[in-house]
C-alpha cells in the first residue's frame, strides 16, 4: 500500500488532486481491528476547474498516464483498486479537512477521523455502515464532545441517539 | 446474546478472550493492520469466487512479516 500512497502524494504535489484521506473500511481499519476489505476508499478534494465543475477526469488521465488502468469504478494503482470519491457535501469537505496526518511505514498520509468514520456511516446508513458505526463506538477512542458537534452540525444526532452507549 | 451472567463460566471465559483479541488486534500498528487484512483477501478470494465474485487480492509488500 506504500506505493500506492506514494502515487496519492505525487498527484497532491502535482496538483491533480487539492487533498485526499482514507475512508471506508480501510479508514476504519485504522482505528479498529482489521476489516475485510477489497478496495481502499480515498476521499479527495479535486482543484475546480475554470468552468466550476467538479470531475474526476483530470484524475482519470493523469492516472491512464501512469499506465494504471480503471476497473469498474477503482483504478488500480500499484496493485490495489482505488476507489475516489469526490467531497460531495459539507460533510465530507469537513472531513477531509480535519483529516489526521499520519506516517504509513515511511510515507506521510492522511486518515479521516474515528468521529467523521462515524457520521459518514450514518449519513449513508447501510448494513456496512451500521457496522461500521457499531465497530468504531466500541473499539475506537472517539472524542464525544467533538463527535456531537460534528453530529449536531450535519443534522445527524438522531441518527446516533440509538447507538450511544 | 445472553446476558454474561447467564453464561456458563466457560463461555463466559471465551467470549472476554475473544473481545481481549479484538483489542489487541485494533491497537496494531496500521501497516500491520493492512497486512492481516491482506491475509483476509487471501482466506476470502478462493470463496467470493467460488461464487462468482471477482476480487482482487492486494500484493502483500515484500519482507515483512504477517503475524
Amino acid at each position: 500500500m506504500q506505493k500506492t500512497l506514494q502515487v496519492l502524494n505525487d498527484l497532491v504535489r502535482e496538483g491533480v488532486l487539492s487533498r485526499y484521506a482514507i475512508g471506508g473500511a480501510m479508514g476504519a481499519t485504522f482505528y479498529v481491528e482489521p476489516v475485510l476489505t477489497f478496495d481502499l476508499d480515498i476521499f479527495v478534494i479535486l482543484p475546480q476547474s475554470v468552468a466550476g465543475l467538479l470531475t474526476l477526469e483530470p484524475l482519470y488521465a493523469a492516472l491512464r498516464a501512469r499506465a494504471y488502468d480503471e476497473e469498474s469504478e477503482c483504478v488500480i494503482v500499484e496493485g490495489i483498486p482505488v476507489q475516489f470519491l469526490p467531497a460531495y457535501n459539507d460533510l465530507l469537505v469537513e472531513a477531509l479537512n480535519d483529516a489526521r496526518e499520519v506516517l504509513y511505514e515511511q510515507t506521510p498520509t492522511q486518515v479521516l477521523r474515528p468521529e467523521h468514520l462515524v457520521a459518514i456511516a450514518l449519513q449513508t446508513g447501510r448494513d456496512k455502515d451500521r457496522e461500521r458505526v457499531r465497530l468504531l463506538r466500541d473499539e475506537a477512542e472517539l472524542d464525544e464532545a467533538y463527535l456531537q458537534n460534528v453530529l449536531k452540525r450535519h443534522g445527524l444526532a438522531g441518527k446516533w441517539n440509538p447507538w450511544k452507549p | 446474546m445472553e446476558p454474561m451472567e447467564t453464561l456458563t463460566p466457560e463461555i463466559a471465559r471465551l467470549i472476554a478472550a475473544k473481545e481481549r483479541r479484538r483489542r489487541k488486534l485494533a491497537a496494531l500498528p496500521f501497516a500491520e493492520k493492512v497486512r492481516l487484512v491482506v491475509k483476509l483477501q487471501q482466506m476470502a478470494a478462493p470463496i467470493l469466487k467460488a461464487r462468482g465474485r471477482s476480487v482482487k487480492v492486494w500484493p502483500l509488500e515484500e519482507g515483512k512479516p504477517v503475524i
